[in-house]
């Protein structure tokens, strides 16, 4: 008959068998591809927003970051339950007595602060950004971004600490599943309340229902079943959301300037400078591609517009040049953005006019908007009246 | 009921244990440093509170909350019907959790209906309807099963 180990305070207040040591085993190699999942996805997307100089993302495939930033916020949602279910086995081990017994215990304890506030502060404030709450005074971005690191940083050690611990709890079961393969799956205690495998098949359902809940947002076909999606694909004008609205971005007027101008400036031989007009004589192309959020939904659409690199062109610039992209709107982070030579030079980077064969909605950048192949939906700038090329 | 001889007690504290302690904090600084250097966005002093408020707020009130319902449910609930129970009730409570900021919809703004666009009461009211329809059709068949041995 398996027993447990016994928990390291009085049984009692703990007598529930998911205080358990296989439990947290499986539940922490989870918790442990989860978040390594969060961490790699969501340093490509830092790294997109803020390049340094050794890293130039591709425009192709087209919607490589659709998939990097969906899955990052996906597996976030789905990490939910696996935390709380880990805290909920190694709970009472917060209890501990004594609480530190060596020099080696007081470290592996310390790393524990950063890794489970870490931890619960990674996943709140993330489910708090996507539903735009914002109950504090930092920028999500920037402390999401550093936090991560600790967090991570708290897991590797977390790893050296218990990496023996957990192969053991791992390879113990299965050996005993050889040695008696008649042993009931269920425990004894199965008929008081949870097993152990029911634990785990019960987190693991509550991870599946807030994914098949959510991923409507990103994924079309499961956008009747987004309950609790914060966005839905076609929902928004011309059928597409929109994060930063005109009105939010304080360009209801400059936008709609009849004055308005397109220019072309920077190291360029000529300078240009279009009215909407002009630029809707120019060779109009046709691309479809996402708008994919860093919040973690996308929705694709049909646009159209003139090429950049054919502006690029036309102002005879040397080729590999890179582009900063300037909106109409005064304030913001996201009032520029930079098309690395890639992006700059690629045949579906375009300063859009139109959306669905219509001229842009106000929300969507009217007048002009740029739209390129794979690239975070907040450097897909709007309201664009300026190109400066570098 | 005779416990299995133990298998030796795992070296917690080896090479892999300093190995991981010492790369761990070096990663773990690299984050302290990189959100004291943004501390015009990252507002370190209200950061921490938010992090550590994070892990007090869950050991010092949730999971005692969760310890003290359990306890009540392994008491009231009949014990054929509390493994299924007890799982609805995990399910039902983390969903709830979830649709917490979305329920309460913080992030709406009348300048843009494209974001948070659902009803997200009534979302989760169907949600957890299917996870108690899926609970008691679990407890049916549990039911007839444990009768159908009886006889």
């Amino acid at each position: 008959m398996v027993r447990r180990a016994q928990p390291p305070l009085k049984a009692e207040p703990f007598a529930s068998p998911l205080h358990d040591r296989r439990v947290a085993a499986w539940l922490g190699l989870a918790l442990g591809v989860a978040f390594t999942i969060c961490f790699v996805t969501g340093l490509i997307s830092h790294l997109i927003q803020q390049p340094p100089s050794w890293f130039v993302w591709p425009a192709r495939p087209a919607g490589l970051y659709r998939v990097t930033q969906g899955l990052h916020v996906a597996t976030g949602i789905a990490t939910v339950p696996l935390l709380l279910a880990k805290l909920w086995a190694v709970y009472p081990h917060l209890w501990t007595w004594p609480p530190v017994r060596s020099l080696a215990h007081a470290v592996e304890r310390l790393s524990l602060v950063p890794l489970v506030a870490g931890s619960l502060f990674m996943l709140f404030s993330g489910v708090a950004n996507i539903t735009r709450w914002y109950p504090w005074k930092f920028s999500f971005t920037a402390t999401h971004y550093w936090v991560a690191w600790i967090t991570m940083g708290a897991i590797v050690a977390h790893v050296g600490a218990k990496a023996s611990v957990t192969r053991d709890a791992l390879r113990r079961r299965s050996r005993e599943a050889r040695e008696a393969p008649e042993a009931p799956a269920r425990l004894p205690v199965a008929a008081e309340g949870l097993t152990r495998r029911g634990f785990l098949a019960t987190t693991a359902a509550a991870s599946g229902v807030l994914s098949l809940v959510t991923l409507g947002q990103t994924v079309r076909p499961l956008d009747r079943l987004g309950l609790l999606a914060p966005r839905r694909p076609k929902v928004g004008p011309q059928g597409l959301p929109v994060n930063k609205s005109a009105a939010g971005a304080k360009v209801l007027e400059s936008a709609r300037d009849p004055g308005y101008r397109l220019v072309v400036e920077g190291r360029v031989p000529n300078k240009l400078s279009f009215t909407l007009d002009q630029l809707r004589a120019l060779p109009q192309h046709k691309a479809t591609l996402p708008i994919s959020c860093v919040e973690g939904w996308s929705s694709t659409a049909d646009w159209s517009g003139v090429r950049v690199r054919d502006l690029l062109e036309m102002a005879g610039a040397r080729p590999g040049v890179t582009v900063r992209v300037e909106s109409l709107q005064a304030k913001g982070a996201y009032r520029s953005s930079k098309l690395n030579r890639l992006h700059a030079h690629d045949p579906d980077t375009l300063l859009a006019l139109d959306l669905f064969d219509e001229p842009l909605h106000i929300d969507h950048g009217f007048p002009v908007r740029l739209i390129a192949p794979n690239r975070p939906g907040v450097l897909q700038t709007k309201w664009v009246h300026r190109l400066v090329v570098r | 009921m005779t416990a299995p001889p133990q298998p030796p007690a795992p070296r917690e504290h080896g090479k892999l244990f300093w190995a991981g302690a010492a790369a761990g904090w070096a990663v773990m600084a690299t984050g302290v440093v990189g959100l004291l250097s943004e501390s015009a966005k990252t507002k370190p002093a209200n950061a921490v509170r938010w992090v550590l408020g994070a892990a007090v707020a869950h050991d010092l009130l949730v999971a005692p909350a969760v310890i003290l319902f359990g306890v009540l449910v392994a008491r009231v609930v009949p014990a054929v019907a509390r493994g299924i129970v007890q799982s609805a009730l995990v399910v039902s409570a983390m969903v709830a959790l979830f649709s917490y900021p979305f329920v309460r919809g913080f992030g709406r703004l009348a300048s843009n209906p494209s974001i948070l666009p659902r009803n997200y009461a009534s979302g989760l009211a169907v949600v957890l309807a299917a996870i108690w329809a899926v609970a008691a059709a679990a407890l049916a068949v549990r039911l007839r099963r444990t009768r159908v041995k009886r006889t």
